[in-house]
C-alpha cells in the first residue's frame, strides 16, 4: 500500500518534469500572436477612473489588433511589475521607477512602446497645507531650513512611485543635503497621488509631494487648500511597456494605436484624462538612468 | 509581574509619540477631524449606483473568502495531522525532556517540518502570497482567494494541531490499547474528542476571512476590503459609511449563519430548551441541514466565481476559475524562480568582518565588555551594532511586539469589563439562578445594556483592525498610537464575544450555589474565576494574531518590521526583504512554541 503511493508520487514528479521540458520548447517559439492581451497599470489614481480610461485604451487596442484586450486593475505596484515580468500580463502602464524595476527583472524581454509627451519633461510638486501660509520657494534647502524644529509632518505617495517619492526625495536630498526623515517629524507613504493631495488639504499632513497630472486634475477648491510651494526640475516618467515576446509586428500595431490616439474623439477623451497632448515614440534607453540610479543603491528611505 | 514587565518593555523599546494626545494644538486638530468624520459619517452615500456597486463587491468578497476558507479547511486539516504530536509522533509512553527534541525520530522530524510549514504560511503576509501567486496564475479574484487560503491554512493548521495535542492522552487510551495505527487512533480517538472546538474555531476563522478579505483587491479581484481601504484614505466618509454598513451586514450574516450551523451540528441535550423526545429523523436532520448549508454556500461560491455575474464594476464577467488550470503547467512553477532571491536573505556578514574586507562594526571600540554597568557603554554598543543590517532588522520587531502587547492588554481589560453587560446569563436570564423576579423596567434596562454591549462588540470586531488603523491614522497621524488603539478596539470586539460565550456556557447551578445577592459580585467572584483559564487561552491566541496584525499595520503606516519588509519587497530588493521575512517568521515561530510549551489550549474539561 505504502509502496504504491510512493510509486504514484514518483510517477507524478516524472510526469511534471517531462511537461516542464515540453513547455520550455514551446515558449521559445512564442513569436505568434497571443489569444488575448492583458493590460495592467500601477495604481496611481482611484480604481473607478483607471478602470474607465484604461478600459478605453484596451478597447482601442482590441479594435486595431483584433485581439481581445482586457484591463485588469491592481492595487499594488509590485503586483503589476510581477505580472508583466512573469508573463501574466502583456502590457503595463508603468512609472519610471516601475519601468526600471521591470527592466532589472526582464532586461531585453521588456520593450517600451510609447510615452506621453509630458513624460519626457515631467514635474512634481511639493504642496503645503494652506494654514501654514508658506510662500513659494525656489530651493528645497529653504524648505528644510523652514521646517527645522517645527515638527512638521510629510507624506509621499506610494513607495515605488517616481513623481511622488523617488524624484522628490532625491531633489530634496540633493538640494538640502539631508534626508527627509532627518527634517520632518514623520515621513509617511499614503499610497497614491490623490491621497497625498487629500491628506495635505485636510491637514493630516503639513506637507506632501505628488506628480503634476493628478494635481492638475483635482478640483479648484481642494487645490486652494493645498497650494504648491515648490516645483521640481524636469525628469522622465511614465511609459507604456510591453513584453518583447509579443513580437515586433504586434508591438508596432499597439504603438500605432497609441501614437494616433489624439486623432479620434475617444482617444482625446483618454488623453484629456492623462493630461497629455499626445503619445510619442520612446525607447528604453531613456529610462536607463533610473536603472543606474537604483542599482547604485541610492538612499530611498527603507 | 510578567505582564507589567512586558508592558514596560513595550513602552521603552519602541518609539512612542504621544504628542497627538499631549500637545493641545494637535489634540484640537485630532478632535476636529473626529468630529468632521462623525458628522459626515451620519450621511451614508445611498445612491442607487453606489449601492449596486457595493452589492457586487459584497458578493465578490463572499465568494472569494468562502472559497479561500473551504480550501484552507481541507489543507489545514491535512497539515495539522502532520504537525500534531499526538497524531504524527504519538509517544504516549515517553516522558521527560526528550519529548521536545525534534530529531529524536523520523516522525518527530516530520512533525517539526509540518510545524515550520504552517508557521511560514501564517507568518508571510497574505499580500505577499498574492504577489507570488500573480506570477503563477495571473491576476484575478482567484489569486486573492488562494492567497487567503494559504494564510488561513497556516492559522487553522496551528489551531487544529494544538487542539488535538491538548486532548488528554488517557481519554483515547482505549482506542490506542486496541493496537490500531496512528491514523485510526486519530480518526476514532482524538478527532471526535476535539471535534467541537475544531468546529467552532473553523467557523470563527471563516468569519474573520470574510471581513479581512482586503487582499483580493490588491491583485485585481475587487472586494469590499480594498474599496474601504481606498475610500478611507481619501476621506470619502459618505461612501465609507455605506461600505462599512455592507461589511457589517456581511459580518452579521456570517455570524448568524455560523450560529445556525453550530446549532444544527451540535445539539446540547442539557440545555433547558432542548427537546428531548425526537425520532431518528428529528435527530439526524439538523446535521444534514448544517452540512447541506455549508456545501450550498461553497458550491455557490464556486459557481459565482466561475459562471456568475462576477466582474468588477465596469467589466465583462468571465470564468475566474480557469487560471487554476495553470497550476498544472510547468511554466507557472518555473515562474516561482522570480522570487528565488527571497530565499537568500542578506545577513550583511561583511559588516561583522566575515567574508568581506570592509568591517564596519567595532563593538568594543569605546567600551570593553567589562564595562557593562555603564549606561553609556550600552548606548555606544547599540550605535555600533546599528551599522549591522541584521541588528536593525531585529530592532524593527519592537514595533509589532509593542503594538501586540499593549493592544492586547487594553483589549483584554476592556473585554472583561464589557463581558458583564454582554452576557446573556447576567442580563437576560439571571432569574434562573438569583430567584428574583425583576420589574419590567429593570428587565428593559438590562436588555438595553445587553443590546448596547452586543452592538459595541459587533462593530468593533466587524470592522477589521486595518480599517480601524486607517481611521485612527486619519485622526492622530501615523504611528504606534493609532495602531495600538486599532488593535485594542478590534481585540475587544473579538474577545468580548468568546469571553461571554464561556460565561454563558457555565451551568446556572454553579451560580445558584454561591449566589449572594449581587449579580456583579457573582460575576466577579464566581464567573470570572471559572472562566479565567479559558479567557487567558483566548487572550494568548489573540496576542498571537495581534502580533501578525502588528506586522500588517506596519505596512499601512504604523511603521516597524512590516513597513521595512514591504518597502524592500516593493523595491524588489528581495535579499533584504528576505531578512525581514525571516524575522517575521521567527516571531511567529517563537510565540507558537511558547504557546505549545505552556499548553494553553485544553479540550474536554
Amino acid at each position: 500500500m505504502k509502496k504504491s503511493v510512493f510509486l504514484l508520487l514518483v510517477a507524478c514528479f516524472i510526469f511534471a518534469g517531462c511537461q516542464k521540458k515540453e513547455d520550455s520548447a514551446e515558449s521559445a517559439a512564442t513569436d505568434r500572436r497571443p489569444a488575448k492581451l492583458i493590460l495592467t497599470a500601477i495604481p496611481d489614481d482611484n480604481a473607478e477612473n483607471m478602470r474607465e480610461y484604461f478600459g478605453l485604451i484596451a478597447a482601442q487596442i482590441e479594435q486595431v489588433t483584433g485581439i481581445p484586450c482586457e484591463y485588469v486593475h491592481v492595487d499594488n505596484y509590485a503586483a503589476s511589475v510581477t505580472a508583466l515580468a512573469t508573463g501574466r500580463a502583456h502590457l503595463a502602464w508603468f512609472g519610471a521607477v516601475t519601468t526600471a524595476q521591470a527592466y532589472m527583472q526582464m532586461r531585453d524581454a521588456l520593450e517600451v512602446v510609447a510615452a506621453r509627451d509630458i513624460d519626457k519633461e515631467f514635474i512634481a510638486y511639493f504642496i503645503a497645507n494652506a494654514d501654514l501660509n508658506l510662500e513659494p520657494i525656489d530651493n528645497l534647502a529653504e524648505l528644510a531650513q523652514l521646517a527645522q524644529g517645527q515638527g512638521w509632518t510629510f507624506t509621499f505617495g506610494s513607495k515605488s512611485s517616481t513623481s511622488s517619492h523617488l524624484m522628490p526625495r532625491s531633489f530634496f536630498a540633493e538640494q538640502s543635503g539631508k534626508a527627509p526623515e532627518a527634517v520632518f517629524r514623520t515621513v509617511a507613504f499614503s499610497g497614491s497621488h490623490d491621497v497625498v493631495l487629500q491628506k495635505v488639504a485636510n491637514g493630516e499632513f503639513h506637507l506632501g509631494a505628488l506628480g503634476q497630472p493628478p494635481y492638475d486634475r483635482a478640483g479648484e477648491e481642494i487645490r486652494a487648500r493645498a497650494p504648491i510651494v515648490y516645483t521640481t526640475p524636469k525628469f522622465t516618467n511614465y511609459s507604456l511597456s510591453a513584453r518583447a515576446d509579443l513580437g515586433a509586428d504586434l508591438i508596432g500595431e499597439i504603438r500605432s494605436v497609441l501614437l494616433n490616439l489624439h486623432e479620434t474623439p475617444e482617444g482625446r477623451q483618454i488623453l484629456d484624462y492623462l493630461k497629455a497632448g499626445k503619445f510619442v515614440d520612446a525607447d528604453m534607453s531613456e529610462w536607463l538612468g533610473y536603472v543606474d540610479l537604483i542599482e547604485s543603491g541610492v538612499d530611498i528611505g527603507g | 509581574m510578567i505582564l507589567v514587565a512586558l508592558a514596560a518593555g513595550a513602552f521603552v523599546a519602541a518609539e512612542w509619540d504621544f504628542s497627538a494626545l499631549v500637545e493641545p494644538e494637535l489634540r484640537a486638530a485630532a478632535l476636529a477631524r473626529m468630529l468632521a468624520w462623525a458628522q459626515t459619517f451620519a450621511f451614508p452615500d445611498l445612491s442607487g449606483e453606489f449601492l449596486r456597486h457595493c452589492w457586487a463587491l459584497t458578493l465578490q468578497t463572499l465568494s472569494a473568502a468562502t472559497l479561500g476558507t473551504a480550501l484552507a479547511v481541507v489543507a489545514g486539516f491535512v497539515l495539522a495531522m502532520g504537525s500534531s504530536r499526538a497524531v504524527c509522533v504519538g509517544e504516549e509512553d515517553a516522558r521527560g525532556w526528550r519529548r521536545n527534541f525534534p530529531l529524536r525520530s523520523p516522525a518527530a522530524a516530520l512533525c517539526s517540518l509540518c510545524r515550520l510549514v504552517q508557521d511560514v504560511l501564517r507568518a508571510v503576509p497574505d499580500f505577499v502570497w498574492a504577489v507570488i501567486l500573480v506570477a503563477m496564475i495571473g491576476l484575478g479574484p482567484l489569486t486573492g482567494a488562494l492567497a487567503l487560503a494559504l494564510n488561513i491554512t497556516g492559522i487553522l493548521a496551528k489551531v487544529y494541531s494544538e487542539l488535538w495535542d491538548s486532548v488528554e492522552e488517557r481519554d483515547y487510551e482505549q482506542v490506542r490499547a486496541l493496537g490500531v495505527g496512528r491514523l485510526n487512533t486519530f480518526f476514532y480517538g482524538i478527532r471526535p474528542l476535539a471535534a467541537r472546538s475544531v468546529q467552532s474555531f473553523t467557523l470563527m476563522r471563516a468569519e474573520c476571512a470574510i471581513r479581512n478579505a482586503a487582499v483580493i483587491g490588491a491583485v485585481g479581484g475587487g472586494g469590499l476590503g480594498a474599496d474601504i481601504w481606498y475610500q478611507i484614505q481619501f476621506g470619502a466618509w459618505g461612501k465609507v459609511t455605506t461600505l462599512m454598513i455592507f461589511t457589517l451586514a456581511l459580518t452579521l450574516t456570517a455570524d448568524l449563519a455560523a450560529n445556525f450551523i453550530r446549532r444544527q451540528l451540535r445539539s446540547d441535550p442539557n440545555h433547558p430548551c432542548a427537546a428531548k423526545l425526537r425520532g431518528t429523523t428529528g435527530k439526524l436532520l439538523p446535521a444534514y441541514l448544517g452540512t447541506g448549508f455549508v456545501l450550498g454556500v461553497v458550491f455557490w461560491s464556486l459557481w459565482f466565481m466561475g459562471w456568475g455575474d462576477n466582474a468588477p464594476p465596469g467589466q465583462q464577467s468571465r470564468n475566474y476559475l480557469q487560471p487554476a488550470l495553470m497550476l498544472v503547467t510547468g511554466e507557472s512553477w518555473r515562474n516561482l524562480a522570480f522570487f528565488e532571491r527571497l530565499l537568500q536573505p542578506d545577513f550583511d556578514l561583511a559588516a561583522l568582518g566575515w567574508g568581506g574586507t570592509h568591517r564596519s562594526v567595532e563593538l568594543f571600540a569605546d567600551y570593553g565588555p567589562l564595562e557593562f554597568w555603564k549606561p553609556a557603554a550600552w548606548v555606544a554598543w547599540d550605535a555600533q551594532l546599528d551599522k549591522w543590517f541584521v541588528w536593525r532588522v531585529i530592532k524593527s520587531a519592537s514595533v509589532p511586539l509593542a503594538l501586540a502587547i499593549v493592544g492586547t492588554l487594553v483589549g483584554v481589560v476592556g473585554a472583561i469589563i464589557l463581558t458583564y453587560a454582554h452576557s446573556l446569563a447576567f442580563q437576560i436570564e439571571p432569574s434562573r439562578f438569583t430567584g428574583e423576579t425583576p420589574h419590567l423596567a429593570v428587565r428593559a434596562v438590562r436588555l438595553v445594556q445587553l443590546v448596547l454591549a452586543r452592538f459595541t462588540g459587533l462593530v468593533s470586531r466587524g470592522v477589521p483592525e486595518v480599517m480601524w488603523a486607517f481611521l485612527f491614522i486619519a485622526f492622530f497621524g501615523p504611528g504606534l498610537l493609532a495602531g495600538t488603539i486599532a488593535i485594542a478596539i478590534h481585540s475587544l470586539g473579538v474577545l468580548v464575544r468568546v469571553f461571554s460565550e464561556t460565561v454563558d456556557n457555565i451551568p446556572y447551578r454553579r451560580f445558584e450555589q454561591s449566589f449572594a445577592g449581587s449579580r456583579l459580585n457573582c460575576f466577579g467572584y464566581v464567573a470570572a474565576p471559572i472562566c479565567w483559564r479559558d479567557w487567558m487561552t483566548y487572550s494568548f491566541f489573540q496576542f498571537e494574531s495581534n502580533l501578525r496584525a502588528g506586522v500588517v499595520l506596519g505596512i499601512v503606516g504604523v511603521g516597524g518590521l512590516g513597513f521595512f519588509f514591504t518597502f524592500n519587497f516593493e523595491w524588489f530588493r528581495f535579499e533584504k526583504a528576505g531578512t525581514y521575512l525571516l524575522m517575521i517568521i521567527a516571531l511567529t515561530v517563537v510565540t507558537d512554541r511558547i504557546s505549545r510549551l505552556l499548553k494553553l489550549s485544553r479540550v474536554g474539561s
